[in-house]
């Protein structure tokens, strides 16, 4: 037990921090798809998840754990990726949305019909023990393809929704991340799908990987969102060209690069944001992972006072991409995105994926060698403490009078475990926390456990359960 | 063919010229060619692989312990044709043998599942030739769907053998990229035609 009174800005007592996870594979999803699988998806509140594989995605039941159903036939070729569609605004429309990603240069925006999806409530309430009797929803005719959003050139390889569902951003082979807003109406029965391009970013110099919206709803986003001139929403980019860029939209409606991440060496696969609300108020960090083995994590760096004009202006010889906007704009554009953490390497090759819990605050990682790593952000004294102390319980670690500097918060990232591999000798394309509402996990637990879940290139889409001590 | 060559004229070897096992003992059997079956036609067929370990091919009970080793990739490639010469990329050396590195030894993996990366160093007729993306394309492909699917595959331009060796090496290792070339009508069809002599 420790004596002294925890670090002011470590407000929610955690009783203990994580020191080891041990992943046990679980049943896979049923039927193995038999072919490379990119990535699953799961919804946000459903027990639903969706896996892009060739040209189709297969939605399984994280409820059977057995196919759910399938939106095939609107795409020409791979389908890399897929988003399910936030909840649109006050509207109580229960459609279900999805959006595809693919390799034939659209994205295709797919509807579930209302009747099928009471099938899928009723799924969520028999969690899993009733699926017998519950063929009605089977097959694939009930996904329709409602729109497509064509414009990039070629290979669509991201895509993602900002939090409120308002703008749609994708990427492509074509180096440009596009942003859409919703224009439907939302009168009606809100089955109208009606989408505007607003931007094309064209800043990045190869392929744009990934995008990632900033969950700017969080409580300690809300402080940092409307920075200065800015509207509340913030778009990450990953790409080829080992950059990560982070984009906002300026009093004027235009999106702008507001800084460019340029610490990677290789492809930038994708990134994360930090979905857990941070209790110390501040701004959801950003952690991007590549082809350069590693992960890393940003900060952005928080003003004492908001319109406190950046002094080194011109000694900062970057930003060439600002160079036609007048000086005076220049210091209210920029931001600063500061490597705060790299995680400890486990990967030898590229990291395709990186899931980062908005519960629980870990991170899952895999990639090119078929490993799965999992990590926890954790006290450094506390880390050494552990070093020190072996393995028994960690209520018997005496922090031994602490000096002021060591109460301080000094967060460091560890390896909780690891799994070689995970797909036998497959690559493994995507990994995702996930929660479980199948039967084997207690009842009073589905929906709020979670799971990770690996896609990889043997078609085999794989939950792990995942305990934490 | 309408376009100029990049390289009109490339030195060629001729087949006996080629590297092969044939000196290397009672085990051996008959040339490049049929050395290649086994892996040509594996047992277990990428994706589809069951968990047996590579080298459990029992159509030829000589070959049967044997794991693939830098002479096997060798023949699975030397034998795919140059997109714009009538000659395979084993008689241009594009593709050498000591150019082929294998890691860990695959005699050293611990278990069927463990990590071997082929590492294949092309090395293009001349420096600036266009098709080097292409060629590079039929090798990772060639290798991906023979070898067992525990071998990574990393297909490189030898050091200095092409002006845009780095733009090159990183298409060629970008998984994504590589599968979206691949449904691409045309540069499909380039890639199966120049496939077509290694059956």
């Amino acid at each position: 037990m420790t004596t002294s009174p925890p670090p002011p800005s470590a407000a929610a007592p955690q009783k203990q921090q994580p020191t080891s996870a041990t992943l046990t594979p679980l049943p896979p999803f049923q039927p193995d798809l038999y072919q490379r699988a990119w990535s699953s998806i799961p919804h946000p509140t459903l027990p639903l998840l969706a896996t892009a594989h060739a040209k189709s995605v297969t939605v399984f039941s994280l409820a059977t754990l057995t196919k759910h159903s399938a939106l095939t036939g609107g795409h020409a070729r791979s389908v890399r990726t897929a988003a399910w569609q936030p909840a649109r605004g006050s509207g109580n429309t229960k459609r279900l949305g999805l959006v595809t990603g693919s390799f034939d240069a659209t994205a295709g925006m797919w509807s579930f019909d209302e009747e099928e999806e009471r099938g899928l409530e009723r799924e969520v309430r028999f969690g899993g023990n009733s699926e017998e009797g519950d063929d009605d929803n089977d097959g694939g005719k009930e996904w329709e393809f409602n729109l497509v959003l064509e414009g990039h050139e070629n290979e669509v390889k991201g895509l993602a929704f900002s939090p409120g569902g308002q703008y749609l951003a994708t990427c492509s082979r074509d180096k440009s991340v596009w942003i859409w807003e919703d224009v439907s109406s939302g009168e009606g029965d809100g089955t109208e799908d009606d989408w505007e391009t607003v931007a094309v970013l064209s800043e990045h110099d190869g392929d744009v990987k990934a995008v990632a919206w900033c969950p700017v709803d969080l409580p300690n986003a809300k402080a940092g969102a409307r920075r200065g001139n800015y509207s509340a929403d913030v778009l990450a980019s990953a790409s080829y060209d080992n950059t990560v860029r982070i984009w906002r939209e300026d009093a004027d409606g235009e999106w702008v690069c507001v800084d460019v991440l340029t610490d990677h060496e290789g492809t930038v696969w994708g990134l994360q944001w930090e979905t857990k609300p941070r209790d110390d108020g501040k701004f959801p960090r950003l952690m991007t992972f590549s082809a350069d083995g590693t992960i890393k994590v940003w900060s952005l760096r928080e003003e004492e006072t908001p319109d406190e004009p950046a002094a080194a202006e011109d000694s900062n010889a970057f930003r060439s991409n600002f160079g036609a906007l007048p000086n005076t704009l220049r210091r209210s554009l920029r931001e600063e995105w500061d490597c705060t953490a790299v995680l400890p390497k486990v990967h030898t090759r590229d990291i395709y994926s990186v899931a980062w819990s908005a519960d629980t605050g870990l991170v899952a990682s895999t990639g090119s060698d078929g490993i799965v790593a999992v990590y926890a952000e954790v006290d450094e004294s506390e880390a050494l403490s552990d070093k020190s102390g072996g393995e028994q319980e960690g209520e018997d670690v005496v922090m031994t009078s602490p000096s002021p500097q060591q109460q301080q918060r000094k967060p460091t990232w560890k390896v909780l475990g690891t799994i070689s591999s995970a797909h036998g000798p497959y690559e493994v394309n995507h990994v995702t926390w996930c929660k479980r509402f199948d039967a084997g996990a207690a009842p009073e637990r589905r929906g709020r456990e979670e799971m990770l879940v690996t896609t990889g290139d043997d078609g085999v889409v794989r939950p792990w359960q995942a305990r934490i001590a | 063919m309408e376009r100029d060559l990049d390289n009109a004229n490339p030195t060629i070897l001729s087949v006996s010229q080629l590297p092969s096992r044939r000196r290397k003992g009672p085990a051996a059997r008959h040339g490049p060619d049929s050395r290649c079956d086994a892996l040509v036609y594996p047992k277990h067929h990428w994706p589809f692989a069951s968990s047996s370990s590579p080298s459990s091919d029992d159509d030829d009970g000589d070959d049967a312990d044997e794991p693939v080793d830098a002479q096997d990739v060798y023949d699975l490639i030397s034998t795919i044709s140059d997109p714009e010469h009538p000659h395979t990329l084993g008689q241009l050396s594009v593709v050498r043998l000591p150019d082929i590195h294998l890691s860990p030894s695959p005699a050293e993996l611990p278990s069927p599942d463990s990590l071997l990366t082929v590492l294949v160093e092309l090395t293009p007729t001349i420096n600036h030739c266009s098709l080097a993306t292409v060629i590079g394309l039929a090798v990772r492909c060639r290798l991906e769907q023979t070898l067992p699917p525990n071998y990574r595959v990393d297909v490189r331009m030898k050091d200095g053998s092409h002006a845009q060796d780095d733009q090159v090496n990183k298409q060629l290792g970008d998984k994504e990229r590589v599968a979206a070339a691949l449904e691409n009508d045309t540069l499909q069809r380039m890639v199966d035609k120049m496939l077509e002599t290694c059956a």
